[in-house]
């Protein structure tokens, strides 16, 4: 009994063993891709919402809200004239991962790109689309955003795609805790 | 002769998603697009070939009592694989499929067929298997999701087909949406059944 | 409040069988009446609430620790069918009324895409231990009250006059649906 138990162990102790070394070898020799692609993404997410600059440098993020997650530089011929906050608020379906570029001089909103989502598609979904992205740009960073579902009447509001006012609201949000700590730090002085 | 007909009994006599109703979860959850559900078919077929060729290589070794544990190990450790190759090399797809690949585990097809055939056929045998099986799933998450894509975005593998002038039905693309179309295809199946059965009793 | 959101959202916005698509297998297979649903319901609770905790506490104490987190999905499936086949052998020597009900339906779970789907997404979340706690108890519960009214319904549906082609599953498939458009009412709530 003693000694089927030891040998039934044994041969499951192997197959996890075997498992494990197999898969840490494939981990082995794609992490560096993964890296590299997820690197890349990032890199090509900086350029779209700051397109200006010809340098990204990530900064250190003093704050204390939860929905930032890093925060870059964007230089110009070495001169701080950007600044790209990765919020991750929460949505409808986990956190919808964000980069939101600022400009300096004329404190406004460059751009915004939406990087990773599990949104419901063909609804929250559209979040990624560049019409949608398209609706922030050009806003003012002085003010919070508010996210409405009819026309914008004023700057201060964006309109939220149809159907899907949860992830709407959630973009909105993370921006505006990008907004909050870029008018605390980042203000005309 | 005999692969052969392993082969081809995954894809309609034996078609897991619509005659054994198995793997039913990612069918509705991953069928929004064709695109999704071609990647998705593909990296269960890769799974479930893999894993049949193992443990019909290992199906002596392994001891009675404790095969449904290794079963698992074996398939599990495929799965990792073929989440992390995927990340590596198509990662919107990755990212498109989510929790739905380290599903594939319990996906009661892929252990279905270990304990149904590999773990009692030969290499060469269990491989066709895997392969008809796979094929058969995959033909049927891509009719499900050709459904849903069509009606529900006006598109096929994102490609405009149906015009400017028609409006998306965007129930289904939505949750609903899903088990309306696998409510469909089943009727279908129920006919095509009863039908047969009654051809049978005519002769 | 927060939790709070968590947990009613995940009970009835994104319900874990209807817009989730979890556990759909049992959803179809245990839902024929109402008191095999609520014993699978019930079941499905306790290895949930039980597994996500055991598998939030591997993943946090050993795979970080020892940076194998790419061993998860392995790692996770084996805890979940460990914990319940000892579950198992557990109840039935120790607390046979309790394994009258549930033990049909526990070698059952081990294949559940629920328990696992859960386990996995607390730790893509990266939820703490209250929040897996949360999560796992509220996924749970959704997933009962989908099975339930299932079942409710099903018992109704016996006696109505469904058409030939549509008896049997595509009937199940279709009433689903309706609950799912109905849970969609809820995204309005929060």
């Amino acid at each position: 009994m003693n000694q089927k138990v030891f040998k039934l162990t044994a041969f499951l102790l192997i197959v996890c063993g075997v498992s494990a070394l197999l898969i840490a070898y494939i981990n082995d020799i794609t992490i560096d891709r993964i890296a590299a692609q997820n690197a890349q993404a990032l890199q090509e997410g900086y350029t779209e919402v700051y397109p200006e600059a010809s340098e990204y440098s990530e900064t250190e993020y003093t704050g204390s809200d939860a929905a930032i997650t890093d925060v870059v530089s964007a230089k110009k011929d070495g001169q701080e004239v950007g600044v790209i906050y990765t919020v991750a608020p929460g949505g409808y379906g986990g956190a919808v991962l964000t980069l939101v570029g600022f400009d300096i001089e004329t404190q406004k909103i460059t751009g915004i790109k939406v990087l990773k989502q599990s949104e419901t598609p063909g609804l929250g979904g559209n979040c990624t689309q560049p019409w949608f992205a398209a609706r922030f740009a050009g806003k003012s960073a002085a003010q919070p955003l508010k996210a409405v579902k009819t026309e914008t009447s004023s700057d201060q509001e964006v309109q939220a795609i149809t159907a899907a006012t949860i992830t709407s609201t959630a973009v909105v949000t993370g921006i505006n805790a990008a907004q909050a700590d870029f008018a605390a730090n980042y203000a005309n002085r | 002769m005999r692969i052969g007909k392993e082969f081809t009994k995954g894809v309609i006599a034996e078609n897991p998603l619509f005659v054994q109703v198995l793997g039913t979860c990612p069918a509705l959850a991953v069928t929004t697009s064709v695109n999704n559900a071609l990647g998705m078919g593909v990296a269960f077929t890769a799974v479930l070939v893999c894993s049949n060729l193992v443990i019909s290589i290992l199906r002596k070794a392994v001891p009675s009592d404790i095969r449904i544990p290794s079963y698992i190990v074996v398939i599990a450790s495929f799965v990792t694989m073929i989440e992390m190759i995927m990340n590596a090399f198509s990662p919107a797809l990755y990212s498109a499929l989510g929790i739905f690949i380290p599903l594939i585990v319990v996906n009661c097809v892929i252990l279905g067929r270990a304990e149904a055939f590999a773990g009692k056929n030969a290499a060469l045998p269990s491989i066709a298997d895997g392969l008809g099986m796979g094929l058969g799933y995959t033909l049927a998450i891509v009719a499900v999701s050709s459904i849903r894509e069509i009606l529900g975005a006006g598109t096929f593998l994102g490609y405009p087909i149906l015009g400017s002038a028609y409006e998306p039905i965007l129930i289904m693309i939505l949750p609903a949406g899903a088990f309306i179309t696998m409510g469909f295809l089943f009727a279908g199946m129920n006919i095509i059944n009863r039908r047969q059965a009654a051809k049978k009793e005519v002769m | 409040m927060e939790l709070f959101a968590l947990i009613f959202g995940s009970i009835f916005i994104s319900n874990i069988v209807l817009a989730q698509f979890l556990g759909i297998c049992p959803f179809l297979g245990v839902s024929k009446d109402i008191k095999s649903a609520f014993g699978m319901g019930l079941s499905v609770m306790f290895v949930m609430i039980l597994s996500s905790t055991i598998c939030w506490l591997v993943y946090t104490f050993l795979l970080v620790r020892f940076d194998l987190e790419y061993l998860k999905t392995i790692a996770f499936i084996l805890t979940i069918a460990a914990l319940v086949q000892l579950l198992e052998m557990f109840l039935k020597k120790n607390v046979p009324a309790l394994y009258k009900s549930m033990g049909v339906y526990l070698p059952l779970i081990t294949t559940n895409c629920a328990i696992l789907g859960i386990a996995l997404l607390n730790i893509q979340e990266n939820y703490n231990l209250i929040y897996t706690l949360a999560n796992a108890f509220a996924n749970s519960a959704g997933f009962t009250l989908a099975l339930v009214l299932m079942a409710g319904i099903r018992e109704r549906l016996d006696e109505a006059d469904v058409p030939d082609a549509m008896k049997g599953l595509p009937i199940v498939f279709f009433v689903a649906s309706s609950m799912g458009l109905a849970f969609v009412g809820f995204t309005g709530m929060i």
